[in-house]
């Protein structure tokens, strides 16, 4: 017990703060170097093949493949026994040693993501926060200015009362769907079949899925056959045809569809296993007590599953905040349908004001601040 | 749970009608253009892709031909022939745009200056001129048939072999297969180090991560790619890979921080009493019980990088080369717009591989997440 | 070491891409049409043998193919390599390629307006004054040419950096010659004919129009050739340079006369197919279908050269259909104007090879051999218009050349937030139901938000 509560706990012992700096030191060293040779190594070993190899692409691919997934596992296996030198579990100082191979730890497993994390994201970021405060091309600096005419642009705000209905409607609706769908399946036997089927819109990219979705909102004239199916459902009935992607407001709704579409799937894969791992005792208990399908659903099964829908719910959510394929495919904006991602990108690739375009990304950024909170709240919970 | 079901017929029927009208919600704008791509160009573009099993009624102008050509036949000149290419059945014609459908087939029209024109229901038509005609411009005859259903894989045919479609899958695949690996090694690690370590500063960290998700991609392309032009990368593979390591990053660790935060902490705990290093207990334990997370994120990743279209366009050239099937997709888009039979082929070549991927994996990600017990958050 | 390493890595990991010369389209020396000393002339004084240059532009399949059997001449000259690569994202790639410095040595804007924005972030390398000056001596109308591809650099001062080559005109109305002929209607000489054609039409029971604005994200942009169009038949020349510049506001009242000249066929249900309602929603590549449909669902279709690409398969220019010149007032004395546009070829990363090749398209040849194919129009006055490939081009070539009055297609010229914007947005609006001055008012808006 003595043993196990000095390594769960491996700062109680640790040394002051110039140690921490040390240790800090070791760590990136350890860490740096383990990269640099195994890359180093990896990029021999695939200089070295390639020369025999075929020159073929897919070939090429897949010996990367296995070369990355090797350079990774040397990465790992050889930061982490040159820890355990440096720090040997043995001989006199083996507490203190421990301890500090503890504190560093961590570092080793978390180098890698947190280099690739810091040179394709934190420096781009930081990178957007510098060009907020500057002019088109990047070098004027003129202050707040940007976010001066942020506040009065009217069609940003436009796109942040889409984007915000976008938040409201799609995450939420793609979760519902995705837990009807993933509890209704687990019931029937051929509901492996109708995951996949359902699961499908998910494989489709989004040009792919601007395509299939021009044969639904297709708009032909009154009186000429209607290729559209909502159309031709409409006409049937005999309404008037609309065309509906230009119908302000209502536009964003069937561009929400779309997302929702291919969303469900994704939240039905993950809340199907959520499902399945649910405690049968607990179920059990309930149909005991006489519960029905439906009070078992809602009042034993969803709570325990709260955790998932909540993961489900962000990271729908984060998708939705960069939403701009479909936007971009299908509106492009236009009556009335502008979203923040893109009214960003036509910022950065219309307007060329880098300043403006970065901008409105970082609000996109900001927007998702409460969710951050929230799920380092979650975090600490499941910590202790 | 069956014996529930079980009980009660009624609700079962419930559960299997509830289950098709969702499956048939969810299928058919894909069966749309499934049934689009199949069918022939001149009936997808007038009529929906639901009426392809019914005969469909066409007004279509024919041009006979030239008439210099008319051969003499009992004191008039004569020119012959079919106004269909293939079948087709007219039921009537006309000779001016003005009335298309003024005779009924068989009928015989006035064309002035004593010409006739005769058009059977077979298509087959008969011009007649009091004298050697003269001319180039051949008469035009407005048929209107009714046609039956069409189907061809002739639009596959096209998109297959003739629009370099093989080129750009195999520029897919160099890009999907090592950027759908790599990313789940490096943030299975950091994502063990998140949920089972503890250290100074990793509550915030995991906010960064979270918090990173959101960096739209878009602000990233110019300088990265600059940073590619400084090291020396350029427009390449190797670029890609390690771009879409990049920003596959944050939310496969996400995902499986979440999974493997949900382990039962005795394993772990009891792990660690035997003296188990955390390096062991992850290759031992956490690995193996992660393995369906492991393997849904690999769908995942597999299928964003498989439809990703903008990563490509920046940090791949445009050329034959290295243009990949979702760039070839919107260049037809774009270049051929007004084509609906290479759009829907082409969409429907793209989207073949992902659904196979995922018909193939989907057995193994249902068994897979049986195995371990997900509590979630 | 780690950097040598990787980037041999590198280039293993590039698939190479083998030079593959093109075939030569016509023999040198064997077609009389063609100016075949000058590409003598240019092969015996450049030799670049080994050397390689990239070529970025709009162009895609068949036009790919078309810009290839050109450069194959300069490759034959030269012993130089062009790797063309064309995207249909071509206007955000430029940015993101100039800006982080993988630019092509040559890029091609369909708009100046792009080009000028890159200008003036010094991402374009100047031509030099005599490549201006031989523009101005060599083709017609010179000047504006030489204007359209003069922009403010870093400094801010003038240089010419964009060489115009391939034009387009824009100005023209195509039709069914046997569906005229089948009705007894002429081909309207005058804008005034031209508008009584439209009422006769009517009111014979027929529509005459097909206007399809629906583009995509695009939407919106045929409507800015119309408006442009009228500008030149309402205006005089200067006032459209003043507009395109925003030298006069967006809701003058001489943009909004021309933009209700527009209104007058395109908001008036019975003018047009499917009602001014479908004007919006109905693609501008399935809009001239109406005209081959039987009976027809319309008469005339207003639309630029490129447009047979999009007419039913099998359509013989001349025979099928036709075109005629989008007609002026006779009224208003403004000659005969004439919209168009075209390609612009610029030097984003400079070399001997890449200035070279703008040498090159100074030769007649460059342009015969386009010429002879299809979708090709050039200002070059030594070009031989022999080398036309059909009546058709040939036709459009005399319309460009008898011009009183040439523009270059407004839209392009404005800054991309208007002219590939906030202007394609006013024409949906306009087209639903908005007042002329109220939309330019609001693209005014946007115009002064950018300033």
């Amino acid at each position: 017990m003595a043993i196990s509560s000095t390594i769960t706990t491996p700062t109680t012992g640790s040394p002051g703060p110039g140690g921490f700096f040390v240790t800090l030191a070791i760590a990136l060293f350890i860490m740096l170097a383990g990269i640099v040779v195994s890359v180093v190594c990896a990029v021999a070993v695939f200089a070295a093949l390639n020369a025999i190899l075929p020159d073929i692409k897919l070939v090429q691919a897949v010996l990367v493949m296995l070369l990355g997934v090797a350079a990774c596992f040397g990465y790992f296996w050889g930061s982490n026994r040159i820890l355990d030198t440096i720090y040997p579990a043995h001989g006199a100082r083996i507490a203190d040693n421990i301890n500090k191979a503890n504190s560093i730890r961590p570092w080793l497993f978390l180098g890698p993501a947190v280099v690739i994390l810091g040179v394709y994201l934190v420096y781009p970021v930081v990178n957007s926060i510098f060009l907020s405060f500057h002019g088109p091309d990047g070098r004027q600096w003129v202050g707040g200015a940007n976010y001066a005419w942020l506040v009065t642009d009217a069609a940003f705000r436009e796109s942040m009362f889409n984007n915000i209905l976008w938040l409201l409607v799609v995450p939420a609706a793609a979760t519902f769907f995705g837990l009807i769908a993933a509890a209704l399946t687990d019931r029937i036997g051929w509901g492996n079949l109708a995951k996949s089927l359902i699961f499908m819109p998910m494989a489709i990219s989004f040009v792919g899925a601007s395509v299939i979705w021009k044969f639904i909102y297709d708009y032909r004239p009154q009186g000429t056959e209607q290729i559209g199916l909502l159309n031709a459902i409409v006409t049937f009935f005999g309404g008037e045809p609309q065309a509906w992607i230009t119908l302000p407001l209502w536009n964003s709704f069937f561009l929400m569809v779309i997302l929702i579409w291919i969303q469900t799937g994704f939240a039905m894969v993950i809340l199907s296993a959520a499902l399945r791992g649910i405690p049968e005792e607990t179920i059990e208990a309930a149909i005991i007590d006489g519960a029905s399908p439906l009070q078992i659903f809602y009042k034993i099964k969803v709570p325990q599953i709260w955790g998932t829908i909540a993961v489900v719910w962000t990271t729908i959510t984060i998708l939705v905040l960069k939403v701009f394929d479909i936007v971009l495919a299908m509106t492009n904006g236009q009556w009335g349908s502008q979203v923040l991602a893109n009214y960003m990108f036509d910022w950065m690739f219309r307007g060329l004001d880098f300043g403006r375009a970065s901008t409105i990304a970082l609000v996109i950024m900001a927007m998702v601040t409460p969710i951050m909170i929230w799920n380092i709240r979650e975090a600490r919970k499941d910590m202790k | 749970m069956s014996t529930v079901v079980g009980s009660r017929p009624a609700l079962t029927w419930a559960v299997h009608l509830a289950v098709l009208f969702l499956v048939a919600l969810w299928t058919l704008p894909t069966l749309g253009i499934l049934v689009s791509s199949l069918r022939d160009k001149d009936q997808l573009a007038i009529s929906g892709w639901w009426t392809a099993l019914t005969a469909s009624e066409r007004n279509l102008v024919a041009r006979a031909a030239p008439p210099e050509d008319a051969q003499p036949e009992g004191g008039r000149w004569v020119l012959t022939g079919n106004v269909f290419n293939g079948d087709g059945a007219a039921a009537a014609f006309g000779v001016s745009s003005r009335e298309p459908s003024a005779f009924a087939a068989g009928d015989t029209a006035e064309l002035g200056d004593g010409a006739t024109v005769t058009v059977e229901a077979n298509g087959d038509y008969v011009i007649a001129y009091p004298e050697k005609p003269d001319g180039k411009r051949g008469q035009r005859i407005f048929i209107s048939s009714v046609e039956p259903p069409k189907f061809t894989t002739e639009n596959y045919e096209n998109v297959l072999f003739s629009e370099g479609l093989g080129k750009s899958f195999i520029n897919t695949m160099t890009v999907t297969i090592p950027a759908t690996v790599i990313p789940i090694l490096i943030a299975a690690y950091a994502a063990y180090a998140l949920a089972w370590m503890e250290f100074p500063g990793r509550a915030l960290l995991l906010a960064t991560i979270v918090g990173l998700l959101v960096v739209p991609l878009q602000m990233s392309l110019i300088p990265l790619l600059r940073l590619y032009n400084e090291v020396g990368i350029g427009k390449s593979f190797i670029g890609i890979w390690l771009a879409h390591t990049g920003f596959g990053l944050p939310l496969a660790i996400y995902l499986l921080r979440n999974y493997m935060a949900g382990l039962p902490r005795e394993i772990i705990e009891s792990a660690k009493v035997d003296g188990a290093s955390d390096f062991e207990i992850f290759r031992k334990i956490i690995l193996p019980l992660s393995f369906p997370a492991l393997a849904s994120f690999a769908i995942f990743q597999f299928l964003w990088t498989w439809n990703d279209l903008l990563v490509a366009t920046v940090f791949l050239g445009n050329n034959e080369e290295q243009l990949v099937l979702t760039g070839r997709l919107r260049e037809l888009l774009g270049s051929r717009g007004g084509n609906w039979e290479i759009l829907t082929a082409s969409a429907f070549v793209a989207i073949i591989v992902p659904i196979l991927v995922f018909f193939a994996m989907q057995r193994y990600l249902v068994r897979g997440l049986l195995a371990g017990s997900v509590k979630g958050g | 070491m780690k950097t040598s390493m990787l980037a041999g890595a590198v280039a293993l990991a590039l698939s190479c891409s083998a030079a593959h010369a093109a075939d030569l389209k016509f023999a040198p020396g064997e077609d009389a049409r063609f100016n075949w000393k000058s590409f003598e002339d240019f092969k015996a004084a450049h030799d670049f043998s080994g050397q390689e240059m990239s070529l970025f532009g709009p162009w895609l399949s068949s036009d790919k193919d078309l810009i290839e059997s050109v450069t194959a001449y300069f490759e034959e000259a030269t012993g130089a390599t062009v790797n063309y690569s064309g995207s249909d994202s071509f206007e955000q790639q430029i940015v993101i390629d100039t800006q982080a410095g993988s630019a092509p040595n040559v890029a091609v804007f369909p708009q100046p307006g792009l080009a000028s924005d890159l200008a003036s972030k010094g991402l374009l390398v100047p031509l030099g004054n005599e490549t201006a000056d031989w523009m101005k001596e060599n083709y017609a109308a010179g000047q504006s040419w030489v204007d359209l591809g003069t922009y403010k650099g870093t400094d801010g001062t003038d240089s010419f950096f964009a060489f115009a080559y391939k034009a387009d005109v824009k100005s023209l109305v195509w039709y069914v010659p046997e569906n005229l002929e089948d009705a007894g209607y002429e081909v309207p000489q005058t804008m005034e004919e031209l508008k009584a054609l439209s009422e006769q039409i009517v009111a014979d029971g027929e529509t005459p129009w097909c206007i399809g604005l629906g583009s995509g994200g695009a939407t919106g942009w045929p409507a800015t050739d119309w408006v442009e169009d009228m500008m030149l038949r309402t205006q005089p020349p200067e006032v459209y340079d003043q507009w395109v510049k925003n030298e006069i506001p967006f809701d003058d009242d001489r943009i909004v006369a021309a933009i209700d000249e527009f209104g007058t066929f395109a908001k008036n249900d019975k003018y047009v197919d499917g009602g001014a309602g479908a004007v919006v929603s109905t693609d501008f590549r399935d809009s001239p279908k109406g005209l081959f449909a039987s009976p027809p669902k319309c008469y005339l279709h207003h639309q630029a050269s490129f447009i047979p690409s999009f007419f039913p398969e099998g359509t013989e220019l001349g025979r099928d259909a036709d075109f005629f010149y989008f007609p002026a007032y006779a009224e208003k004395d403004l000659g005969t104007p004439v919209l168009g546009a075209g390609t612009l070829f610029a030097i984003t990363k400079d070399s001997e090879v890449a200035r070279a090749f703008i040498d090159f398209l100074k030769t007649p040849i460059a342009h015969e051999v386009w010429m002879a194919q299809a979708g090709f129009l050039t200002p070059l006055k030594s070009a031989n218009p022999e080398a036309y490939a059909n009546d058709a081009l040939r036709k459009q070539g005399e319309i460009l050349t008898n011009a009183t009055t040439f523009r270059f297609d407004g839209s392009d010229l404005m800054p991309g937030k208007i002219g590939a914007g906030a202007f394609w947005t006013g024409m949906i609006d306009y087209v639903g139901g908005k007042a002329a001055k109220e939309v330019g008012a609001d693209i005014q808006k946007e115009w002064d938000a950018i300033k």
